[in-house]
């Protein structure tokens, strides 16, 4: 029960003033400027529910995730090559730098309209365009890690002569953790927003489709509903999973 | 007798020269402390001896086995750094086991080992610890019964208590001089303490400033200690003056 104390005290009362006047703000403007420009507090609050009680928040999210879930898994798995081919080579360090600073320089959008192209209207284009956007966030967090590993650990198993798998396992692999979790925290939020644009493109499901339909049949609160979807998919991801990730990694300190 | 470590004509250029040459001989169960002002390539050639940096010219023997860096040989080598090396995320157990596993010591037996070890250097009771919930004398503690329980042919430690404060560092020596008459190793010991050399070596080598020879052997036999630190702290002086070019 620690964790729904640590939510309680998290509520900061400032914080929360703060939030209570962007909702009057919100409240008035909507009312001055109708429901379609901007729907009422109030009005998300139903679709909220409604969305929860239909089972279509499931749905929806769940497609995302799947998608994110291929997309951002495979990106995790070739960033680890790279950080594996980084300790065994001094030169593929710098070939995978050069790489991944290219992919750091590329739009989100030039994925997308590759993607399509490629793979079509499918879940495949949203999957794609994850990997390639989460990719050089992941592998570059790891393969720092890897550079970073103290030599003179290294150096310390060179004198009791630990075997170099023994090494990577002993050394290399728990320095370099705390860089993967981060490099996946930053990766997976990217990964939530990138994908949702994606999905706008040729999907009938997912939270990225659902928005953009919403727009289309003029339902402009159901946007604000799947917005705060995605807001509370992202904060819970967080909390959860990579908060629990690095507390565990924490145990020694 | 043949000497347990033989270090012949050894010398290093590193840009300039580090080392001019330096030879000496250890016999087994010896306490060699390795002297000299800062700077004048003490640690270097406690890593050549170690074989963790190649030597420009000469050669290191054990047991008549050259010692070369890169090159694999038969011979047990301790080496206790300036720091610790532990790795935090393991305990003081694991950290010591980890050293036996090259070995082929088998599991159950690495423990009782690390634990045998760790009993020795005054660490019973803490074997569960990570090294970041004890204090730094501790942690040298740690690292000293990982460099002893692969029973080194020799142990090389590198000014290992610099990091201490002056307490820890006095009931450290205590400690060092006693692990030493409990187990018998040959111990090469690095500091630029004169104390500290005279209170726990058996032999002292002091070597000259930069590029450096070997400037005087000394047996340490226990006689007229306040001579002996007065004479080798005139020596430091002046090779300190050397090294900062006030004396040919």
């Amino acid at each position: 029960m620690s964790t729904a104390r640590g939510w309680v005290g998290r509520l900061h009362l400032p914080t929360l003033g703060v939030l209570a006047a962007v909702l009057v703000v919100w409240a008035g403007l909507s009312w001055r400027y109708g429901a379609y420009v901007l729907p009422s507090p109030w009005s998300v609050v139903v679709g909220f529910v409604d969305v929860v009680r239909s089972g279509e928040i499931w749905k929806h999210t769940g497609a995302s995730l799947y998608r994110i879930a291929i997309g951002f898994g495979a990106a995790v798995v070739v960033a680890l090559a790279a950080g594996l081919a980084a300790f065994l080579w001094r030169s593929a360090r710098t070939v995978v730098h050069d790489l991944l600073a290219i992919l750091n320089a590329t739009s989100v959008f030039v994925w997308i309209v590759i993607s399509i192209i490629w793979f079509g209207l499918s879940s495949w284009a949203p999957i794609f365009t994850t990997f390639m956007i989460t990719l050089p966030v992941v592998a570059s967090n790891i393969v720092e890690g890897v550079e970073n590993v103290d030599r003179r650990l290294l150096e310390m198993g060179d004198v009791y002569r630990l075997s170099g798998s023994e090494k990577f396992r002993s050394i290399v692999v728990p320095s370099t953790l705390p860089y993967l979790v981060a490099g996946m925290k930053i990766g997976f939020g990217l990964a939530l927003k990138v994908s949702v644009v994606a999905e706008i493109f040729g999907v009938t499901s997912g939270i990225g489709y659902i928005m953009n339909y919403s727009r289309e049949i003029l339902a402009t609160q159901m946007v604000f509903v799947w917005a705060l979807v995605m807001i509370l998919v992202m904060m819970a991801t967080d909390k959860l999973l990579f908060d629990a990730m690095s507390r565990r990694l924490d145990r020694w300190r | 007798m043949t000497p347990k470590l033989l270090v012949e004509d050894v010398a290093k250029d590193y840009l300039i020269p580090i080392i001019d040459r330096v030879s000496f001989a250890v016999a087994a169960g010896d306490f060699v402390c390795l002297l000299g002002p800062n700077g004048c390539g003490k640690t270097t050639l406690l890593r050549i001896i170690g074989g963790l940096e190649p030597a420009t010219r000469g050669l290191v023997l054990l047991d008549g086995e050259p010692i070369i860096a890169g090159r694999p040989h038969r011979h047990r080598i301790g080496v206790v750094f300036q720091e610790d090396r532990l790795l935090p995320w393991l305990t003081l157990e694991d950290n010591v086991a980890l050293v036996l596993k090259p070995l082929g010591t088998p599991a159950r037996e690495r423990v009782e080992i690390a634990r045998r070890y760790l009993g020795l250097v005054g660490l019973a009771g803490f074997e569960s610890y990570h090294p970041g919930r004890v204090s730094g004398g501790m942690r040298q503690r740690a690292a000293i019964a990982r460099a002893l329980a692969i029973e080194p042919d020799v142990l090389l430690m590198d000014e290992p208590f610099g990091a201490l404060d002056a307490q820890n560092r006095r009931i450290m020596q205590r400690e060092v001089r006693r692990i030493w008459e409990e187990t018998g190793r040959t111990i090469l010991f690095v500091t630029h303490s004169i104390e500290e050399a005279v209170g726990i070596g058996t032999t002292l080598v002091m070597l000259s400033a930069r590029p450096s020879r070997i400037r005087e052997l000394i047996r340490n036999d226990g006689r007229d200690r306040g001579t002996l630190i007065d004479d080798l702290n005139t020596m430091i002086m002046e090779e300190v003056e050397r090294q900062q070019g006030a004396r040919p």
